[in-house]
C-alpha cells in the first residue's frame, strides 16, 4: 500500500475524543424506532422458531442468560454433509427426546407403588425407538425396574410413599431418552449447493461439539452465553455483532456494523458479558454522580458517603451536572502550558467524605 | 348446563327463574309493544348461559327501530303517507308499537335490516334510515361511506373544534373563551341529520372554492395556501372572546378587597402606565384597546401577613396590589364590562375582551373528511391560479393529501359542492342514500348542463405568468371548518426572562413566559457532535450559572462577609477562598446532601 492510499484511509479513522458511544446509540436508536410498528416474517423454520425484532434486540442488549429461542447451527464434516443418511445419524444423536414426548399418559398406582407409562407409539416410531429400547434406556438412566407391557412401560418403585411415587413419576417424564439434553429438536436442512446441515432448537453446543461428524470449526449458536462458555469472550463478542446485525437486517434496518461493534465491545471488553442497564454497564460507571443521575439516586449517594468516595469528574454526565466543559470532542484537549500573567483557569475536583 | 333453569335478571340481579325463556321474552316484548308496560323496559335472552336480562335502569344507550313481523314492516305505506301529511308524528308510532327503542343487550336478539329490501322471514327490525348508524358528528358529514374509518375519527374531533355560531346570545354570555365566525354558511352539501338536529341554525364553517393543486411547494405536508382576496372579503374571519373576572373577597378579621386604582404605596405596584386606562372606579371602560401587562380590574387586597404594629400610630394602611392583568401575548378591545354580585354578597366584575382573528399563517382549517391543514402562505388574489371563467380558488389543497388517506368523500363533496354552486341548489350527501357512482354521474350531468367539465376538472392559469397549466386541475366547493387552534394564541418568544426559584433555571410554558427545554436528547446530539463548549453554554451559561465560594483547604462552601469585607469559610473560619462557577442545580444538590448529615467537599486543582 502506498503512502497516499494509507493517508486517504486514515482520513476515515475515528478521531481522538469522538463520542462513538453516543453516535452508535443514536445510529441504532433512530431507525430502531420503526421496529416497534412493523415486524417482518419470512418463510422457513428459522423465522418460525426465532425471536425477531425489538424483543430480540432487547434480549441481546440485556445479556440474558437464556435467550427465549436458542438455535444451534450444526455444520457437518466433509463426509456427513454430503450424505443424508449420515446427516440423519448425526441429527438423531443430537435430537433431544424426552420421556414426556413419548408418553401419552402416566398412571400412578399408589397402593402397588408402580407407575404405568402408556407410550405414544407413533411418537416413538418417529424417533426410531421401540418400547423395549425405551424401557431399557429408562432403567439405565434412573435405576428403576422397568418392564414392557404391550404398548406401555411399567415402573416398579417398591415403595408406598405417595410423595416419592409422585416425584419419581415427574422425574421420569423429564428424562432425556435419546440425544443431547438441552440441544432441542434437530432438523436437517439442505442449502442451495446440496450440502446438509442441522438446525437444533437448543444451545447445548459444548455437548454437540463432542459428536463425530460435526464440523467443530463452524459450530454456531445464537445463544451468546453458550458461545462464551465454549469458545470464549472474542467469540461471544462476534456472536453479539452477528446477531444484532441479523436481527436489524431482517427488519430492513440498515445500521453500520461498526456501531454494533461498539455496543458489543462495550458489553464484552472486561472479559465477561455485561448487559446495558442498571445491572450491567451503567451500574459500573465510576462516577457517583453519573450513577445517581441514572437510577436509584439515593442508594448511590448513601453508598458514596458511607465509603467516602471521590468523584474524579472524568465522565460526561457528572461534568454536565456541575456545569463543566465535558471531556469529549472539543473538550478533550487541555492547554499544556499556560501563558503567564493570564487569568488563572479554575478547574475543580469533587470529593465526597463521610461525616 | 342444558337442564339448568333459565335465570331471570332484573337490572343485573337474579330475581327468579323461567321454564320457557323464549315465550316469556316474546310475551314481555308484546306487552311492551301494546303499551301495557313502559317502553323503557328492555329484555334480552342469552342462549349460551341460558339467562334472561331485563333492564329498566338509567344510563343505557338506546336506539329506535321499526318493528318487523313475519317479513313485513309495521311502518306501512299508509302510515308513511299519514306521517308525511303530519296527521301522526313519531310519538304516535312509538305508542302504537310501530317503532321501539332497543338497548345494546336487546339488540343481541335482533336481526336488523338496513332497508326494506333487505327484510327476510327472520328479520325482526328495520333501521329508520341507514344513516342512523352514525352519530351526530359523522351524521353531519357528507358521503361518510366513502371515507376511511381513521379519517372519521379525526373528522369527529375537528368538527368539535370548529368555530361557528355556538349560541345566538353569545354577546350576553361570559364564557371564559369563545369564538364566533363572522359569516357562517350552511353547507352546500348537507345531510339529513344536519337538518334533523337543528345544527343548520348554528353552522360552523364556510363553503370554500378548492383546487387540488400545489403552489410552489407551499402546501406540502398538510399545509394549505389561501387566497388573500377571499380572506379580505371575510372568509374564515372570526372573533375571539375571552372573559376575566374578579370579586371583592372578604377575609377573617373584617378586612376585604376593594376595587380601585392601587396607590403607589401598595405592595407589588406595577407602575403608573399599567393603570392608565382604568376609569376612576378602578375598572376598565368598554371599547378601550388594551395590551398585555395592562390592568383590567384594579384591586387592592389586605397584606398577606398580619404585621404586629397594625393600627398602631396614624400610619397609612398597608395594601397589596391584586389587580387583574391582561395575560402575556394577549391584546384586544374591551367588549363588555358587567358589575354583579356573587351569592356571597361580594361585588363581582366580569370583563370580556374581544379580538379579531383574521386567517393568517399558522391557522388551522379542516374539511368534514378529516382533511386538516395549516395555512402556510396567503397569496394575493392576482397571484393565485385562475380558471378560464375567472374563478379563483380560496384554498389550494395538495394532491398528495388524497391517495394515501382514502378520503374519497372529500372529492365527492368537491364535485357535489361545485354542482350545487353552479345550479344554485343544495345537494344531499346523506350516508347510503344513493349509490356512489350514480351520485357522481348526477353531479357530472348537473355540471355538464351548465357548461362545466363533468369530472369537475378545469384548465387553470398561473396567476404569476398567466400561462395555462398543462394539466387540468380538479376544482370544486368544499365545506371547511375553521378550527380554534390559531398561531396568534400559541405564539411565544423569549430571550431572557423569568427563572424558577428552586433551581434558578428558566421557567417552562407559555403562561410563564417560559423557555424551550433543552432536553436529554438535545443534550445527546451536542455530545455526539463533540461540541463541548456549545453544550456548556446551553446547560450552564444560558441556564443556572452561579458563582460560589469554595474553601481551598477543606473544600466546603463559604460566604462573603460584607462587614469584615472578606470571604469566610464556616469550617476553617478564615481561609483562602476561591470563586468557582457551578450550576445552581448542583449547589442545591450539595445543600440537600448536607441536609442529610453528609458533608460533601469540593477539592480544587492547583
Amino acid at each position: 500500500m502506498n503512502e497516499k492510499k494509507r493517508e486517504a484511509i486514515s482520513e476515515f479513522d475515528v478521531h481522538s475524543g469522538e463520542p462513538v458511544g453516543i453516535i452508535a446509540a443514536q445510529s441504532i436508536g433512530e431507525p430502531g424506532t420503526q421496529m416497534i410498528l412493523r415486524t417482518f416474517h419470512y418463510a422457513g423454520i428459522e423465522a418460525t422458531i426465532a425471536t425477531s425484532g425489538l424483543p430480540r434486540i432487547v434480549e441481546l442488549v440485556d445479556a440474558r442468560k437464556r435467550p427465549a429461542t436458542p438455535i444451534t447451527y450444526v455444520y457437518l464434516d466433509s463426509e456427513a454433509r454430503k450424505s443424508l443418511e449420515k446427516a440423519e445419524s448425526v441429527a438423531k444423536r443430537i435430537n433431544e427426546v424426552r420421556m414426556n414426548g413419548l408418553v401419552r399418559r402416566a398412571i400412578e398406582n399408589f397402593s402397588k407403588g408402580t407407575v404405568k407409562l402408556i407410550l405414544d407409539m407413533q411418537a416413538a416410531e418417529a424417533v426410531e425407538l421401540t418400547a423395549a429400547q425405551i424401557a431399557q434406556k429408562l432403567a439405565k438412566a434412573t435405576g428403576y425396574e422397568a418392564s414392557v407391557e404391550g404398548g406401555s412401560i411399567l415402573i416398579r418403585l417398591h415403595t408406598n410413599n405417595m410423595k416419592e411415587i409422585r416425584s419419581a413419576s415427574v422425574r421420569l417424564m423429564k428424562k432425556v431418552i435419546q440425544g443431547i439434553e438441552g440441544a432441542g429438536k434437530a432438523i436437517i436442512q439442505q442449502d442451495k449447493s446440496g450440502t446438509f446441515y442441522i438446525i437444533a432448537a437448543g444451545s447445548n453446543v459444548s455437548e454437540i461439539i463432542k459428536l463425530d461428524g460435526v464440523d467443530k470449526s463452524r459450530l454456531y449458536t445464537n445463544d451468546v452465553f453458550a458461545m462464551y462458555n465454549l469458545f470464549g469472550i472474542e467469540a461471544a463478542r462476534n456472536t453479539l455483532v452477528n446477531e444484532l446485525k441479523k436481527t436489524l437486517k431482517e427488519q430492513k434496518i440498515n445500521v453500520d456494523e461498526r456501531h454494533l461493534a461498539v455496543v458489543a465491545d462495550a458489553m464484552t471488553y472486561a472479559g465477561d458479558i455485561k448487559g446495558i442497564g442498571r445491572h450491567g454497564l451503567s451500574g459500573q460507571k465510576i462516577s457517583v454522580f453519573a450513577k445517581a443521575a441514572y437510577e436509584e439516586t439515593v442508594k448511590h449517594l448513601v453508598n458514596a458517603a458511607t465509603f467516602g468516595e471521590i468523584d474524579h469528574m472524568r465522565g460526561v454526565t457528572e461534568n454536565i451536572l456541575v456545569g463543566k466543559q465535558i471531556p469529549l470532542g472539543t473538550g478533550s484537549v487541555k492547554l499544556a502550558i499556560k501563558r503567564s500573567g493570564s487569568k488563572k483557569v479554575e478547574s475543580e475536583k469533587k470529593q465526597d467524605k463521610p461525616q | 348446563m342444558e337442564n339448568r333453569k333459565c335465570y331471570l335478571y332484573l337490572n343485573g340481579r337474579v330475581i327468579g327463574y323461567i321454564d320457557e325463556p323464549l315465550s316469556f321474552v316474546g310475551e314481555v316484548r308484546n306487552t311492551r309493544r301494546k303499551g301495557q308496560i313502559s317502553g323503557e323496559v328492555n329484555i334480552a335472552y342469552f342462549e349460551r348461559p341460558n339467562e334472561i336480562h331485563v333492564n329498566t335502569d338509567r344510563g343505557r344507550l338506546r336506539k329506535p327501530y321499526i318493528i318487523v313481523e313475519g317479513g313485513r314492516s309495521r311502518f306501512t305505506p299508509e302510515l308513511s303517507d299519514k306521517l308525511r301529511r303530519k296527521e301522526i308524528n313519531f310519538n304516535y308510532l312509538l305508542r302504537n308499537g310501530v317503532i321501539e327503542y332497543m338497548d345494546a343487550e336487546e339488540e343481541e336478539n335482533a336481526l336488523v335490516a338496513m332497508d326494506p329490501s333487505g327484510i327476510s322471514e327472520s328479520t325482526t327490525h328495520l333501521e329508520l334510515d341507514p344513516a342512523s348508524l352514525f352519530g351526530f358528528t359523522i351524521g353531519t358529514s357528507p358521503f361518510p361511506e366513502h371515507n376511511a374509518l381513521a379519517r372519521h375519527a379525526m373528522s369527529a374531533n375537528f368538527i368539535k373544534q370548529s368555530e361557528g355560531l355556538y349560541a345566538t346570545n353569545f354577546n350576553q354570555r361570559f364564557d371564559s373563551r369563545s369564538f364566533i365566525l363572522f359569516y357562517p354558511q350552511k353547507p352546500l352539501v348537507s345531510t339529513a341529520p344536519y337538518d334533523a338536529t337543528g345544527i343548520m341554525n348554528h353552522p360552523s364553517g364556510q363553503n370554500f372554492v378548492v383546487a387540488i393543486s400545489t403552489y410552489y411547494g407551499y402546501n406540502m405536508a398538510d399545509a394549505i395556501v389561501m387566497n388573500k382576496g377571499a380572506i379580505d372579503r371575510g372568509l374564515g374571519r372570526s372573533l375571539f372572546y375571552k372573559s376575566y373576572s374578579d370579586e371583592e373577597r372578604r377575609y377573617p378579621g373584617g378586612q376585604k378587597d376593594r376595587f380601585r386604582i392601587p396607590p403607589p404605596t401598595a405592595e407589588g405596584y406595577m407602575g403608573e402606565h399599567a393603570y392608565a386606562k382604568l376609569s376612576e372606579d378602578g375598572i376598565i371602560e368598554p371599547e378601550m384597546y388594551i395590551n398585555d401587562g395592562e390592568v383590567l380590574i384594579g384591586k387592592v387586597a389586605p397584606p398577606r401577613f398580619l404585621e404586629e404594629n397594625i393600627g398602631a400610630g396614624g400610619l397609612e394602611e398597608k395594601t397589596r396590589d391584586d389587580s387583574v392583568v391582561l395575560k402575556a401575548g394577549e391584546s384586544g378591545v374591551v367588549d363588555s364590562v358587567v358589575f354583579t354580585e356573587t351569592p356571597g354578597a361580594t361585588r363581582n366584575i366580569k370583563v370580556r375582551i374581544r379580538s379579531l382573528r383574521i386567517p393568517e399563517k399558522g391557522d388551522k382549517f379542516a374539511s368534514r373528511h378529516g382533511q386538516k391543514g395549516v395555512i402556510a402562505l396567503v397569496v394575493n388574489q392576482e397571484d393565485m391560479p385562475f380558471s378560464e371563467s375567472g374563478i379563483i380558488p380560496d384554498l389550494l389543497l395538495n394532491p398528495h393529501s388524497i391517495p394515501t388517506r382514502l378520503t374519497f368523500g372529500h372529492l365527492m363533496e368537491m364535485l357535489a359542492g361545485k354542482a350545487s354552486a353552479v345550479t344554485g341548489s343544495m345537494t344531499d350527501g346523506t350516508a347510503f342514500a344513493e349509490d356512489g357512482s350514480k351520485r357522481i354521474d348526477d353531479y357530472g350531468k348537473m355540471l355538464e348542463s351548465n357548461g362545466f367539465d363533468r369530472h369537475g376538472e378545469e384548465f387553470l392559469h398561473d396567476g404569476i405568468t398567466g400561462s395555462r397549466f398543462k394539466a387540468k386541475i380538479f376544482t370544486g366547493v368544499v365545506y371547511y371548518n375553521r378550527l380554534y387552534h390559531m398561531a396568534s394564541n400559541k405564539l411565544q418568544v423569549r430571550s431572557r426572562g423569568k427563572v424558577q426559584i428552586l433551581t434558578h433555571q428558566p421557567t417552562e410554558g407559555k403562561a410563564r413566559q417560559g423557555a424551550l427545554r433543552f432536553g436529554e436528547m438535545e443534550r445527546d446530539a451536542l455530545i455526539g457532535h463533540g461540541a463541548s463548549l456549545l453544550l456548556k453554554e446551553r446547560m450552564l451559561d444560558q441556564s443556572d450559572k452561579t458563582t460560589v465560594l469554595v474553601c481551598r483547604l477543606c473544600g466546603s462552601m463559604g460566604y462573603y462577609d460584607y462587614i469584615k469585607r472578606m470571604a469566610v469559610c464556616p469550617m476553617c473560619n478564615s481561609a483562602p477562598m476561591a470563586d468557582v462557577e457551578i450550576s445552581y442545580a448542583f449547589k442545591v444538590l450539595l445543600d440537600e446532601i448536607r441536609s442529610l448529615h453528609i458533608l460533601p467537599s469540593i477539592k480544587l486543582n492547583e
